[in-house]
Protein backbone atom coordinates (compact mmCIF):
# COMPACT_ATOMS: atom_id res chain seq x y z
CA UNK A 1 0.00 0.00 0.00
CA UNK A 2 0.92 3.24 -0.71
CA UNK A 3 1.59 4.65 2.96
CA UNK A 4 2.92 8.21 1.53
CA UNK A 5 0.04 9.53 0.34
CA UNK A 6 -1.55 12.01 2.89
CA UNK A 7 -4.98 10.98 4.41
CA UNK A 8 -4.89 7.55 4.10
CA UNK A 9 -6.10 5.10 6.99
CA UNK A 10 -2.25 3.36 8.36
CA UNK A 11 -3.69 0.08 7.83
CA UNK A 12 -6.74 -1.21 5.84
CA UNK A 13 -7.76 -3.23 8.93
CA UNK A 14 -8.29 0.06 10.43
CA UNK A 15 -10.28 1.39 7.31
CA UNK A 16 -13.26 -1.24 8.53
CA UNK A 17 -13.37 -0.38 11.87
CA UNK A 18 -13.12 3.15 12.41
CA UNK A 19 -16.01 4.91 12.23
CA UNK A 20 -17.21 6.68 7.84
CA UNK A 21 -15.37 10.28 7.62
CA UNK A 22 -14.28 12.09 4.32
CA UNK A 23 -11.66 14.28 5.13
CA UNK A 24 -11.05 17.24 2.69
CA UNK A 25 -7.99 16.68 1.45
CA UNK A 26 -9.07 13.06 0.45
CA UNK A 27 -10.31 14.37 -2.83
CA UNK A 28 -10.23 12.55 -5.92
CA UNK A 29 -8.39 14.20 -8.94
CA UNK A 30 -10.53 14.78 -12.03
CA UNK A 31 -7.78 13.70 -14.23
CA UNK A 32 -7.86 9.83 -13.03
CA UNK A 33 -9.36 8.00 -15.92
CA UNK A 34 -12.55 6.34 -14.06
CA UNK A 35 -13.28 9.21 -12.05
CA UNK A 36 -16.41 11.04 -13.19
CA UNK A 37 -16.97 14.58 -12.56
CA UNK A 38 -16.38 13.97 -8.54
CA UNK A 39 -15.41 17.29 -7.20
CA UNK A 40 -18.84 19.18 -7.69
CA UNK A 41 -20.62 17.28 -5.40
CA UNK A 42 -18.31 16.07 -2.87
CA UNK A 43 -19.66 18.11 -0.19
CA UNK A 44 -23.12 17.16 -0.38
CA UNK A 45 -22.49 12.97 -0.27
CA UNK A 46 -23.60 12.21 2.90
CA UNK A 47 -21.55 10.08 4.74
CA UNK A 48 -21.28 6.14 2.91
CA UNK A 49 -23.97 3.62 4.18
CA UNK A 50 -23.07 1.04 6.02
CA UNK A 51 -22.77 -2.05 4.46
CA UNK A 52 -19.95 -4.30 5.69
CA UNK A 53 -19.92 -7.70 6.04
CA UNK A 54 -19.40 -9.43 9.62
CA UNK A 55 -16.28 -9.48 11.50
CA UNK A 56 -14.94 -12.91 10.45
CA UNK A 57 -14.55 -11.70 6.83
CA UNK A 58 -12.19 -9.48 7.61
CA UNK A 59 -8.89 -9.52 5.81
CA UNK A 60 -6.08 -7.29 5.17
CA UNK A 61 -7.33 -6.01 1.81
CA UNK A 62 -9.05 -2.81 1.31
CA UNK A 63 -11.16 -4.63 -1.06
CA UNK A 64 -12.12 -7.73 1.33
CA UNK A 65 -15.05 -4.92 2.59
CA UNK A 66 -16.66 -4.80 -0.99
CA UNK A 67 -18.43 -7.83 -2.26
CA UNK A 68 -17.27 -8.51 -5.67
CA UNK A 69 -18.60 -8.06 -9.04
CA UNK A 70 -20.37 -11.20 -9.79
CA UNK A 71 -21.48 -11.81 -6.38
CA UNK A 72 -23.07 -8.11 -6.67
CA UNK A 73 -26.65 -7.73 -8.12
CA UNK A 74 -27.64 -5.12 -10.53
CA UNK A 75 -30.26 -2.87 -10.10
CA UNK A 76 -32.03 -1.69 -13.17
CA UNK A 77 -32.12 1.58 -14.21
CA UNK A 78 -35.42 3.31 -13.77
CA UNK A 79 -37.26 5.05 -16.71
CA UNK A 80 -37.91 8.18 -14.67
CA UNK A 81 -35.03 9.64 -13.68
CA UNK A 82 -36.88 10.90 -10.24
CA UNK A 83 -36.26 7.12 -9.02
CA UNK A 84 -32.44 7.03 -9.36
CA UNK A 85 -32.10 8.64 -5.84
CA UNK A 86 -34.22 5.86 -4.50
CA UNK A 87 -32.80 2.80 -6.03
CA UNK A 88 -29.21 3.82 -6.11
CA UNK A 89 -26.95 4.97 -2.86
CA UNK A 90 -26.07 9.10 -2.53
CA UNK A 91 -22.67 7.05 -1.12
CA UNK A 92 -19.16 6.46 -2.30
CA UNK A 93 -18.07 3.60 -4.10
CA UNK A 94 -17.46 1.83 -7.64
CA UNK A 95 -20.24 0.90 -9.67
CA UNK A 96 -20.34 -1.39 -13.01
CA UNK A 97 -22.69 -0.33 -15.56
CA UNK A 98 -24.36 -2.81 -18.21
CA UNK A 99 -25.83 -2.37 -21.43
CA UNK A 100 -29.17 -3.62 -22.43
CA UNK A 101 -27.04 -7.43 -23.57
CA UNK A 102 -25.99 -7.78 -20.04
CA UNK A 103 -22.45 -6.31 -21.46
CA UNK A 104 -20.56 -4.58 -18.75
CA UNK A 105 -19.89 -1.16 -20.33
CA UNK A 106 -17.93 0.89 -17.85
CA UNK A 107 -16.71 0.97 -14.16
CA UNK A 108 -16.29 3.84 -12.59
CA UNK A 109 -15.88 5.30 -9.09
CA UNK A 110 -18.06 8.25 -7.69
CA UNK A 111 -18.28 10.17 -4.04
CA UNK A 112 -22.09 9.97 -5.44
CA UNK A 113 -23.08 7.13 -6.73
CA UNK A 114 -26.95 7.77 -7.63
CA UNK A 115 -25.84 11.32 -9.25
CA UNK A 116 -22.94 9.68 -10.84
CA UNK A 117 -26.05 7.13 -12.81
CA UNK A 118 -28.33 10.34 -12.91
CA UNK A 119 -25.32 11.83 -15.39
CA UNK A 120 -24.28 8.86 -17.37
CA UNK A 121 -28.26 8.01 -18.09
CA UNK A 122 -28.69 11.76 -19.57
CA UNK A 123 -25.95 11.48 -21.72
CA UNK A 124 -25.85 7.90 -22.66
CA UNK A 125 -29.41 6.33 -22.13
CA UNK A 126 -29.04 3.55 -24.29
CA UNK A 127 -25.60 2.25 -23.07
CA UNK A 128 -27.24 2.50 -19.21
CA UNK A 129 -30.02 -0.35 -18.50
CA UNK A 130 -28.67 -1.60 -14.88
CA UNK A 131 -25.94 -0.83 -12.42
CA UNK A 132 -24.05 -3.04 -9.98
CA UNK A 133 -23.11 -0.70 -7.03
CA UNK A 134 -20.61 -1.12 -4.62
CA UNK A 135 -20.10 1.36 -1.62
CA UNK A 136 -16.91 1.69 0.07
CA UNK A 137 -16.62 2.35 3.50
CA UNK A 138 -13.86 5.18 4.66
CA UNK A 139 -13.53 6.33 0.41
CA UNK A 140 -10.38 7.94 0.54
CA UNK A 141 -8.63 7.47 -2.57
CA UNK A 142 -6.58 4.62 -1.92
CA UNK A 143 -9.90 2.76 -1.13
CA UNK A 144 -11.69 3.68 -3.73
CA UNK A 145 -9.26 2.97 -6.07
CA UNK A 146 -8.61 -0.26 -4.71
CA UNK A 147 -12.22 -0.96 -4.86
CA UNK A 148 -12.15 -0.03 -8.89
CA UNK A 149 -8.78 -2.18 -9.30
CA UNK A 150 -10.69 -5.22 -7.34
CA UNK A 151 -13.29 -5.12 -10.09
CA UNK A 152 -12.32 -4.10 -13.02
CA UNK A 153 -9.41 -7.46 -12.61
CA UNK A 154 -12.10 -9.09 -11.62
CA UNK A 155 -13.69 -8.66 -15.01
CA UNK A 156 -10.72 -8.74 -16.81
CA UNK A 157 -9.85 -12.08 -15.49
CA UNK A 158 -13.14 -13.66 -16.40
CA UNK A 159 -13.60 -12.48 -19.90
CA UNK A 160 -10.23 -11.25 -21.04
CA UNK A 161 -11.74 -7.53 -21.89
CA UNK A 162 -11.17 -4.25 -20.71
CA UNK A 163 -15.01 -2.59 -20.72
CA UNK A 164 -15.27 -0.20 -23.61
CA UNK A 165 -16.20 2.66 -21.66
CA UNK A 166 -12.60 2.09 -19.72
CA UNK A 167 -10.20 1.88 -22.58
CA UNK A 168 -8.09 4.68 -22.93
CA UNK A 169 -9.16 7.54 -25.37
CA UNK A 170 -12.92 6.31 -24.50
CA UNK A 171 -14.97 9.52 -23.11
CA UNK A 172 -18.34 8.26 -23.77
CA UNK A 173 -18.42 7.57 -19.51
CA UNK A 174 -16.57 10.87 -18.28
CA UNK A 175 -17.08 14.25 -18.57
CA UNK A 176 -13.90 16.72 -17.67
CA UNK A 177 -15.59 19.83 -15.98
CA UNK A 178 -15.21 22.49 -18.81
CA UNK A 179 -12.83 24.55 -16.77
CA UNK A 180 -10.16 21.90 -17.26
CA UNK A 181 -9.63 23.50 -20.89
CA UNK A 182 -7.10 25.28 -21.48
CA UNK A 183 -6.95 28.95 -22.85
CA UNK A 184 -6.20 28.87 -26.56
CA UNK A 185 -3.53 30.69 -28.57
CA UNK A 186 -2.97 32.32 -31.27
CA UNK A 187 0.71 31.88 -32.70
CA UNK A 188 3.20 29.71 -31.63
CA UNK A 189 5.26 31.86 -30.08
CA UNK A 190 6.13 35.65 -29.83
CA UNK A 191 9.19 35.28 -32.26
CA UNK A 192 7.94 32.84 -34.90
CA UNK A 193 7.23 34.26 -38.11
CA UNK A 194 3.11 34.58 -38.67
CA UNK A 195 2.26 32.84 -42.31
CA UNK A 196 -1.28 33.89 -41.58
CA UNK A 197 -2.30 37.81 -40.45
CA UNK A 198 -3.28 37.72 -36.87
CA UNK A 199 -6.63 39.16 -38.12
CA UNK A 200 -7.54 35.99 -40.15
CA UNK A 201 -6.31 33.71 -37.09
CA UNK A 202 -8.65 35.88 -35.21
CA UNK A 203 -11.40 35.54 -37.87
CA UNK A 204 -10.90 31.82 -37.79
CA UNK A 205 -11.04 30.91 -34.40
CA UNK A 206 -14.04 33.12 -33.83
CA UNK A 207 -15.58 30.94 -36.65
CA UNK A 208 -14.71 28.22 -35.91
CA UNK A 209 -16.15 27.96 -32.16
CA UNK A 210 -19.27 28.67 -31.22
CA UNK A 211 -18.14 30.85 -28.48
CA UNK A 212 -15.17 32.14 -27.66
CA UNK A 213 -14.29 34.98 -24.53
CA UNK A 214 -10.93 36.92 -25.08
CA UNK A 215 -10.12 37.73 -21.31
CA UNK A 216 -7.39 39.03 -19.33
CA UNK A 217 -5.96 36.10 -17.58
CA UNK A 218 -6.47 32.86 -17.91
CA UNK A 219 -9.45 30.92 -17.04
CA UNK A 220 -8.48 29.53 -14.79
CA UNK A 221 -7.27 32.75 -12.96
CA UNK A 222 -8.32 35.86 -14.83
CA UNK A 223 -7.42 38.48 -13.96
CA UNK A 224 -9.90 41.56 -14.38
CA UNK A 225 -12.97 41.91 -12.46
CA UNK A 226 -14.61 42.19 -15.88
CA UNK A 227 -13.10 39.04 -17.58
CA UNK A 228 -13.83 37.28 -14.39
CA UNK A 229 -17.42 37.86 -14.63
CA UNK A 230 -17.95 36.76 -17.93
CA UNK A 231 -16.20 33.32 -17.32
CA UNK A 232 -18.28 33.11 -14.28
CA UNK A 233 -21.38 33.39 -16.35
CA UNK A 234 -20.50 31.44 -18.86
CA UNK A 235 -19.11 28.34 -16.09
CA UNK A 236 -22.28 28.90 -14.59
CA UNK A 237 -24.77 28.43 -17.34
CA UNK A 238 -22.61 25.24 -18.34
CA UNK A 239 -22.01 27.62 -22.14
CA UNK A 240 -18.26 25.47 -23.48
CA UNK A 241 -16.09 27.69 -24.41
CA UNK A 242 -13.22 28.65 -25.59
CA UNK A 243 -11.24 31.44 -23.99
CA UNK A 244 -7.91 33.58 -25.27
CA UNK A 245 -5.88 35.05 -22.32
CA UNK A 246 -5.22 38.62 -24.95
CA UNK A 247 -2.12 39.41 -22.00
CA UNK A 248 -0.38 36.31 -23.13
CA UNK A 249 2.48 38.39 -24.34
CA UNK A 250 4.13 35.55 -25.64
CA UNK A 251 1.54 33.21 -27.49
CA UNK A 252 -1.15 36.37 -28.65
CA UNK A 253 0.99 38.88 -28.54
CA UNK A 254 -0.46 42.45 -30.69
CA UNK A 255 -3.43 40.74 -30.03
CA UNK A 256 -5.02 43.39 -28.16
CA UNK A 257 -4.43 46.26 -30.76
CA UNK A 258 -5.46 43.87 -33.73
CA UNK A 259 -8.72 42.20 -31.93
CA UNK A 260 -10.09 45.83 -31.10
CA UNK A 261 -9.60 46.79 -35.10
CA UNK A 262 -10.98 43.53 -36.09
CA UNK A 263 -14.45 43.85 -33.40
CA UNK A 264 -14.30 47.71 -33.40
CA UNK A 265 -14.79 47.32 -30.16
CA UNK A 266 -12.25 49.36 -27.83
CA UNK A 267 -12.06 46.82 -24.41
CA UNK A 268 -12.06 43.74 -23.15
CA UNK A 269 -13.36 40.78 -22.54
CA UNK A 270 -14.79 40.37 -26.10
CA UNK A 271 -17.14 37.19 -26.11
CA UNK A 272 -18.13 36.14 -29.70
CA UNK A 273 -20.93 33.57 -30.65
CA UNK A 274 -20.97 32.06 -34.10
CA UNK A 275 -18.05 34.54 -35.49
CA UNK A 276 -20.22 37.56 -34.25
CA UNK A 277 -19.60 39.76 -31.28
CA UNK A 278 -21.74 39.43 -28.77
CA UNK A 279 -20.04 42.11 -26.52
CA UNK A 280 -18.52 42.66 -23.34
CA UNK A 281 -19.37 42.21 -19.85
CA UNK A 282 -22.15 44.41 -19.63
CA UNK A 283 -24.04 43.08 -22.39
CA UNK A 284 -23.10 39.50 -21.39
CA UNK A 285 -24.74 40.37 -17.75
CA UNK A 286 -27.77 41.79 -19.36
CA UNK A 287 -27.94 38.62 -21.25
CA UNK A 288 -27.53 36.24 -18.37
CA UNK A 289 -30.16 38.60 -16.45
CA UNK A 290 -32.54 38.25 -19.36
CA UNK A 291 -32.26 34.40 -19.38
CA UNK A 292 -30.23 34.60 -23.22
CA UNK A 293 -27.48 32.77 -22.66
CA UNK A 294 -29.20 29.24 -22.03
CA UNK A 295 -29.49 28.50 -25.62
CA UNK A 296 -25.64 28.50 -25.38
CA UNK A 297 -25.99 25.83 -23.12
CA UNK A 298 -24.50 22.16 -24.59
CA UNK A 299 -27.14 20.46 -22.17
CA UNK B 1 -10.29 69.53 -33.05
CA UNK B 2 -12.94 70.60 -31.02
CA UNK B 3 -12.46 68.63 -27.75
CA UNK B 4 -8.84 69.72 -27.64
CA UNK B 5 -10.31 73.06 -25.95
CA UNK B 6 -12.26 72.05 -23.53
CA UNK B 7 -9.99 68.97 -23.11
CA UNK B 8 -7.75 71.12 -21.43
CA UNK B 9 -9.64 72.40 -18.45
CA UNK B 10 -12.21 69.89 -17.87
CA UNK B 11 -11.46 66.31 -16.19
CA UNK B 12 -11.88 63.12 -18.19
CA UNK B 13 -15.28 62.87 -16.67
CA UNK B 14 -16.25 66.22 -17.94
CA UNK B 15 -15.31 65.67 -21.06
CA UNK B 16 -16.73 62.40 -21.23
CA UNK B 17 -19.87 64.00 -20.20
CA UNK B 18 -19.69 66.90 -23.29
CA UNK B 19 -19.08 64.50 -25.77
CA UNK B 20 -22.06 62.16 -24.86
CA UNK B 21 -24.03 65.17 -24.29
CA UNK B 22 -23.22 66.38 -27.88
CA UNK B 23 -23.15 62.99 -29.99
CA UNK B 24 -25.64 61.46 -28.80
CA UNK B 25 -27.83 64.23 -27.62
CA UNK B 26 -28.70 62.27 -24.45
CA UNK B 27 -31.52 63.22 -22.42
CA UNK B 28 -30.12 61.78 -18.84
CA UNK B 29 -26.72 60.88 -18.54
CA UNK B 30 -24.74 59.72 -15.37
CA UNK B 31 -21.02 59.44 -15.06
CA UNK B 32 -19.11 58.14 -12.06
CA UNK B 33 -15.69 57.49 -11.97
CA UNK B 34 -14.68 54.09 -10.05
CA UNK B 35 -11.44 54.07 -10.96
CA UNK B 36 -9.95 53.48 -7.36
CA UNK B 37 -12.06 50.05 -7.33
CA UNK B 38 -9.46 49.46 -10.33
CA UNK B 39 -6.28 51.05 -8.42
CA UNK B 40 -4.86 47.24 -8.18
CA UNK B 41 -5.48 46.85 -11.75
CA UNK B 42 -2.15 45.84 -13.44
CA UNK B 43 -2.43 48.27 -16.47
CA UNK B 44 -3.36 51.22 -14.21
CA UNK B 45 -0.60 50.48 -12.44
CA UNK B 46 1.88 50.48 -14.94
CA UNK B 47 0.56 53.67 -16.65
CA UNK B 48 0.09 55.48 -13.32
CA UNK B 49 -3.09 57.41 -14.82
CA UNK B 50 -5.87 58.53 -12.98
CA UNK B 51 -9.68 58.53 -14.45
CA UNK B 52 -9.47 55.25 -16.03
CA UNK B 53 -12.70 53.35 -15.44
CA UNK B 54 -16.00 54.80 -14.90
CA UNK B 55 -19.77 54.09 -15.43
CA UNK B 56 -21.82 55.64 -18.00
CA UNK B 57 -25.85 55.57 -17.48
CA UNK B 58 -27.14 57.16 -20.86
CA UNK B 59 -30.79 57.54 -22.16
CA UNK B 60 -30.42 58.43 -25.97
CA UNK B 61 -32.97 58.58 -28.61
CA UNK B 62 -30.27 57.49 -31.00
CA UNK B 63 -30.48 53.92 -29.14
CA UNK B 64 -34.14 53.40 -30.80
CA UNK B 65 -33.75 50.18 -32.48
CA UNK B 66 -30.56 49.22 -31.87
CA UNK B 67 -28.99 46.07 -30.60
CA UNK B 68 -26.90 46.74 -26.93
CA UNK B 69 -23.53 45.97 -29.42
CA UNK B 70 -24.41 48.91 -31.56
CA UNK B 71 -25.40 51.30 -28.39
CA UNK B 72 -22.32 50.49 -26.89
CA UNK B 73 -20.39 51.32 -30.30
CA UNK B 74 -21.88 54.38 -30.47
CA UNK B 75 -20.66 55.32 -26.62
CA UNK B 76 -16.88 53.95 -27.73
CA UNK B 77 -16.89 55.89 -31.11
CA UNK B 78 -18.02 59.22 -28.88
CA UNK B 79 -14.80 58.62 -26.11
CA UNK B 80 -12.39 57.20 -29.00
CA UNK B 81 -10.08 59.69 -27.92
CA UNK B 82 -10.17 59.23 -24.43
CA UNK B 83 -10.07 55.43 -25.18
CA UNK B 84 -6.81 56.42 -27.09
CA UNK B 85 -5.31 58.28 -24.16
CA UNK B 86 -5.75 56.49 -21.02
CA UNK B 87 -9.14 55.63 -20.50
CA UNK B 88 -9.29 52.05 -19.70
CA UNK B 89 -12.89 50.46 -19.64
CA UNK B 90 -16.79 51.95 -19.54
CA UNK B 91 -19.49 49.84 -17.75
CA UNK B 92 -22.33 51.18 -19.69
CA UNK B 93 -26.11 50.79 -19.32
CA UNK B 94 -27.31 52.44 -22.61
CA UNK B 95 -31.05 53.11 -22.82
CA UNK B 96 -34.15 54.62 -25.12
CA UNK B 97 -36.09 57.53 -23.48
CA UNK B 98 -39.34 54.72 -24.43
CA UNK B 99 -37.02 52.01 -22.11
CA UNK B 100 -36.80 54.29 -18.99
CA UNK B 101 -39.94 55.96 -19.27
CA UNK B 102 -42.91 54.75 -16.42
CA UNK B 103 -45.18 52.84 -17.84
Amino acid sequence: MATSTVGLSPSPLRSLTSSPSLPPRARIAPSLPFASRLKPRLALSPLPAARRRPAGTRRPRVSAALTSLSETEPVSVPADSGELAGRFPSASGVYAVYDGAGELQFVGISRNIAASIAGHRRSVPELCCSVKVGVVDEPDRVALTQAWKSWMEEHMTATGKVPPGNESGNTTWIRQPPKKKPDLRLTPGRHMQLTVPLEELIDRLVKENKVVAFIKGSRSAPMCGFSQRVIGILESEGVDYESVDVLDEEYNYGLRETLKKYSNWPTFPQVFVDGELVGGCDILTSMYEKGELSGLSKK
Amino acid sequence: MASRASGAVLSRAGRIRSKLQSSLEASALEIEDVSHQHAGHAAVRESGAAETHFNVKIVSPKFEGKSLVSRHRLVYDALADELRSGLHALSIVAKTPQEVAPK
